[in-house]
């Protein structure tokens, strides 16, 4: 009798634990790929952004907002990565939701983000890939198709999504 | 000898298959918000509410531009931070997939929806509220539904449209790995409203 107390009880530790333990960083690929929708955009430095001109390349395509605690989170791996990837064929694109460059200027104030940051400020970019909830990133190959979605922040610079980015960057 | 062994595992094989798919619940104050919590979950799934007081929503959207009568509409609602997760091991992965548009929210026997991101647009739109505004209350509103492969999480308000300190059950459904779960939390409680401010309808 005392057995399954003890399975009962280990099993609903485990449960506890998996629902207490940090998200795991994964990069789900999507089961139909599908060719990345153009956009061009203002960033907040002012230079225009067009997806097209990276042709070519991996791109990461990040939304997020500075008010999404996630994303706040995010942000700084996202800026490692980009530091050991931007000579790898690999650019880091991340769309701004609905705020304006003042906003964001303050933001990087506090979290200096040297990728470039196009501003959808209408919110219509995020519409087209289509995003529901912030952050979400997009992975998109060198020949312009959407591949990968991770939807909640990740740590991209840790080393098994690193290279696995360096990976597909280099996949045609 | 080896058949009474087999006897003696079986029940705790079927106790094992049931616990793996138990929903635990759980309840207490959030170490981080120090406001009260519920949580639901599974070996695949973990979902979070987070008692949002009606101070947090008053300072958060004024600081985005809404007016006073607007805000005070906000505050006046029951929003709860929300986290919902698929926690499911890449070994075992499991898809989630919800739609709060199935959920309900049970308060002295009376059964009603959420009010969803999609009500809420509705409402400011009729209001005349900005776009930037209404951008910044679409993507801080809980998505109405979402797909997440392992690993995949969002975080969000939800807001299930009762006054400040309102009592209430809320059933849940989601779908996993082939399979429709419910559940019903018990007596959860929308936060207080312990600074009330006067404000007109939006």
């Amino acid at each position: 009798m005392i057995k399954p107390i003890l399975y009962s009880i280990c099993i609903m530790l485990t449960l506890a634990v998996q629902a207490a333990a940090p998200v795991q960083q994964t990069l789900p690929a999507l089961a139909k790929p599908f060719a990345a929708p153009e956009f061009e955009l203002k960033g907040e430095d002012g230079k225009s952004y067009r997806l097209s001109d990276y042709r070519g390349k991996l791109v990461i395509l990040a939304f997020w907002a500075t008010w999404c605690p996630p994303c706040r989170f995010e942000m700084p791996s996202l800026e490692r990565a980009w530091q050991k990837l931007k000579h790898k064929n690999i650019i880091v694109l991340g769309v701004n939701v609905g705020e304006d460059a003042d906003t964001i200027f303050e933001f990087t104030g506090n979290f200096p983000m040297s990728f470039p940051i196009p501003m959808d400020l209408k919110g219509e970019v995020v519409k087209k890939y289509p995003v529901v909830g912030l952050p979400t990133s997009y992975i998109i190959s060198p020949n312009g198709k959407v591949t990968h979605r991770a939807v909640g922040s990740r740590e991209w610079d840790k080393p098994d999504i690193l290279s696995r980015l360096l990976h597909m960057s280099q996949t045609r | 000898m080896k058949r009474r062994h087999k006897a003696n595992m079986l029940p705790l094989l079927l106790l094992f298959s049931h616990a793996a798919h138990a929903v635990q619940q759980t309840t207490g104050i959030d170490a981080q918000a120090k406001l009260p919590y519920w949580q639901v979950s599974d070996n695949a799934m973990s979902l979070r509410l987070v008692q949002r007081l009606p101070v947090q929503s008053r300072a958060f959207f004024m600081a985005r531009g809404f007016s006073q009568r607007q805000v005070e509409r906000i505050a006046q609602s029951c929003i709860f931070q929300t986290v919902f997760k698929n926690i499911s091991h890449l070994s075992n992965p499991s898809v989630l997939e919800y739609d709060l548009r199935d959920w309900r929210v049970i308060s002295q026997d009376k059964r009603v929806k959420m009010k969803l991101r999609e009500d809420w647009d509705y409402e400011l739109r009729k209001s005349g509220v900005g776009t930037s505004q209404r951008l910044a209350f679409e993507w801080s509103m809980y998505p109405t539904q979402q797909k997440y492969k392992p690993g995949d999480y969002n975080w969000g308000m939800s807001d299930f449209n009762l006054k400040p300190g309102t009592h209430f059950d809320l059933q849940l459904k989601w779908h996993q790995s082939g399979k429709d779960h419910q559940t019903t939390i018990k007596n959860m409680q929308c936060a207080p409203d312990i600074n009330p401010q006067s404000g007109d309808e939006i």
